[in-house]
């Protein structure tokens, strides 16, 4: 049985396949579905500061083999998260990635601080697709100077494996990508959603109620896939990497392109059986090719 | 709620663009409660990419069976009316919570076009408990309106409304429901499913007699389980304003507690 285990810097799965942030909640809706053992990792909602509750709806439409989203980031915030989720979510035999966002740098920090006294937390994501709210809105992964500071003030507060996970809407994401590891991530996510728009004709209104949302599914796949492949080329560093990922495929095309291991979002709304089954359809591959590991395929696609 | 494969016993076009279609799944047509969905997977591809939910609008646990009334409106939908006898439909389900009668007598249900589906289905079960029924059903003209008959058992009153008056009393449900309440129908309790407008309108119209009325809500979804957070509607319960999942904490509310 050839092995899927990978390790992504300090970071080390038995399965190279882990929930995308805020597509899996914190695991409970799921956990009556399926065995969640299966999966090679739990990447939480993303978590602020304070509780934070959501934009208006219409908060969903479908797209072109797509979705776009405008959920706000609605969560219940650190507190309720430290006092009833990760008690429950420690429980569960499985690598646990807990993943922050913030208005400002120090909201980031804070929340680094708070989690670092916390055991059964395999590592910490950045999500970095917010807007700086001190610097007039620009996304913290949009200027690489203040995104290289933010990364190495959350590296002081947060001992563990730290990953950034990166904005596609950016001018470019490589050099978001070097800023990071610069300021201390050892992993890089990507990529997060695309903004995107639909108008109701009959409304003659942007469809969604917060206007505009981000895009993901199928729709993403080669925007993300390019995205992976730059990094990994630029950077050398390990990619979590995703966007429409459906079948084995899919999660063949971001290993070849430079992932290390990769993550299942908005399939998991259509098949929650998804990452179970590539896990199998890696095996299958591996086999069949006469490989011992994946990580001989990692970056392969690279001449 | 489990993932279940519901075999297609029968697929009927009941009216123009209206279909019916009976399932055979003995654990969804167990536990499925009235007010509650499954969601379901139409074809196997990226064209829909995720799945549709749809009410509950029947359940036989002796023979096993689920019933589904749909209406054709999109893509989803479209390809949902050309599933063949014998074939496996992936759903999800029993989803959300469900109406909870009172007791009180009689129970009125008001049904503004395709919200008739989960009504149907609580009229089966209220009646099977021997209540007295009352059901208005209404849309905007006769086409829209389902033959009733071939659903429920006899038993229930039930009026008919249009808008333009081409089958049953002429003009909106919630006014034609007025004028039953003005001519001294007394309630027990309320529930009603439709769009939102209409929901709305009857909450408003009820707030000064203070009938309980439940009302089933629709949100665009994609997990359907409670864990993307994309079907929001804005509850106030306990004083403060919070947005609730209609997969999960609905889709039945309180008219009362709905930030309308
Ligand atoms: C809890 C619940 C119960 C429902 N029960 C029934 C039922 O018993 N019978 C019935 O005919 N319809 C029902 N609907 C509506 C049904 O889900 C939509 O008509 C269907 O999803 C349309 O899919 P489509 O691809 O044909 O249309 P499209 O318009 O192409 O769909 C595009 C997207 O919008 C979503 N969408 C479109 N209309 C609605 C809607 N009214 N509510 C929610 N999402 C929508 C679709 O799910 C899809 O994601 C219910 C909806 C909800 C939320
Ligand atoms: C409904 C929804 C909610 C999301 N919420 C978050 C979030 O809270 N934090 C985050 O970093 N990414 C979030 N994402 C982005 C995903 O984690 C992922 O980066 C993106 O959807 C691309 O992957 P996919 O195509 O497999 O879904 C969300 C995506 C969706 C569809
Ligand atoms: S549809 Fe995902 S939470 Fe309701």
């Amino acid at each position: 049985m050839p092995f899927l285990n990978v390790k992504l810097g300090p970071l080390e799965l038995n399965t190279p396949l882990l929930t995308a942030s805020g597509t899996f909640g914190f695991g409970e809706e799921y956990a009556s579905l399926m065995q969640l053992e299966g999966l090679g990792g739990l990447v939480t909602k993303t978590l602020t500061l304070l509780p934070r509750a959501g934009n208006p709806p219409p908060r969903l439409v479908e797209t072109p083999a797509g979705l776009l989203n405008a959920i706000g980031l609605q969560n219940p915030g650190l507190e309720h998260f430290l006092a009833a989720e990760l008690p429950r979510l420690r429980q569960w035999n499985l690598p646990l990635i807990v993943s922050i966002a913030g208005d400002t740098p120090e909201e980031y920090v804070q929340m680094a601080e708070a989690l670092c006294r916390e055991k059964g937390i395999a590592a910490l994501e950045l999500n970095l697709s917010c807007p700086n709210v001190k610097k007039g809105g620009v996304l913290f992964s949009a200027d690489a100077a203040l995104l290289e500071t933010l990364v190495s003030r959350v590296r002081l507060a947060w001992e563990g494996p730290l990953i950034a996970k990166l904005s596609p809407n950016v001018t470019s994401i490589v050099e978001a990508a070097r800023a990071a590891a610069a300021g201390g991530a050892e992993i890089i996510s990507a990529i997060n959603t695309l903004r995107g728009m639909v108008i109701d004709v009959a409304a003659r209104r942007p469809l969604l109620g917060n206007l505009s949302g981000g895009l993901s599914g199928p729709a993403i796949r080669p925007v993300a896939i390019k995205m992976v492949y730059d990094i990994y080329a630029a950077t050398g560093l390990p990619v979590i990497g995703m966007g429409g990922i459906m079948h084995t495929a899919d999660a063949l095309q971001f290993i070849l392109a430079g992932a290390a291991a990769v993550a299942v979002g908005t399939a998991n709304f259509v098949e929650p059986h998804t990452i179970p089954q590539i896990a199998a359809g890696l095996h299958q591959y591996l086999e069949e090719a006469g490989l011992d590991n994946l990580q001989e395929l990692v970056g392969a696609a690279h001449l | 709620m489990k993932q279940c494969q519901a075999r297609v016993l029968d697929l009927v076009e009941v009216k123009g663009g209206f279909f019916s279609l009976t399932l055979y799944e003995p654990y969804l047509a167990a536990t499925a409660r009235p007010g509650q969905f499954i969601h379901l997977r139409v074809g196997s591809g990226v064209a829909p990419l995720l799945r549709r939910p749809f009410s509950v609008a029947g359940a036989d646990p002796a023979k096993g069976t689920l019933h589904l009334l749909f209406r054709c409106v999109g893509e989803g939908t479209k390809l949902l009316s050309r599933s063949r006898e014998g074939e496996l439909l992936d759903c999800l389900g029993p989803l959300g919570n469900c109406f909870i009668s009172s007791g009180a007598e009689p129970a009125v249900l008001l049904a503004g076009g395709g919200g008739i589906a989960p009504l149907i289905f609580l009229a089966e079960s209220l009646r099977a408990a021997g209540r007295e029924l009352y059901l208005f059903y209404g849309a905007a003209k006769s086409a829209d309106l389902l033959p009733l008959e071939q659903f429920l058992s006899p038993g229930p009153v039930v009026k008919y409304a249009t808008e333009d008056g081409s089958a049953g009393e002429a003009g909106l449900l919630t006014a034609v429901f007025q004028r039953a309440l003005a001519a001294g129908l007394f309630p027990g309790e309320l529930f009603a499913c439709g769009p939102r407008p209409f929901l709305a309108a009857l909450a408003q119209q009820n707030q000064r007699r203070g009938y309980p009325l439940q009302v089933s809500l629709e949100e665009r979804m994609a997990c359907a389980v409670g864990a993307c957070q994309g079907c929001a509607v804005l509850i106030r319960r306990n004083g403060r304003e919070d947005y609730l999942r209609v997969c999960r904490e609905g889709p039945v509310f309180q008219s009362t507690e709905v930030v309308w």
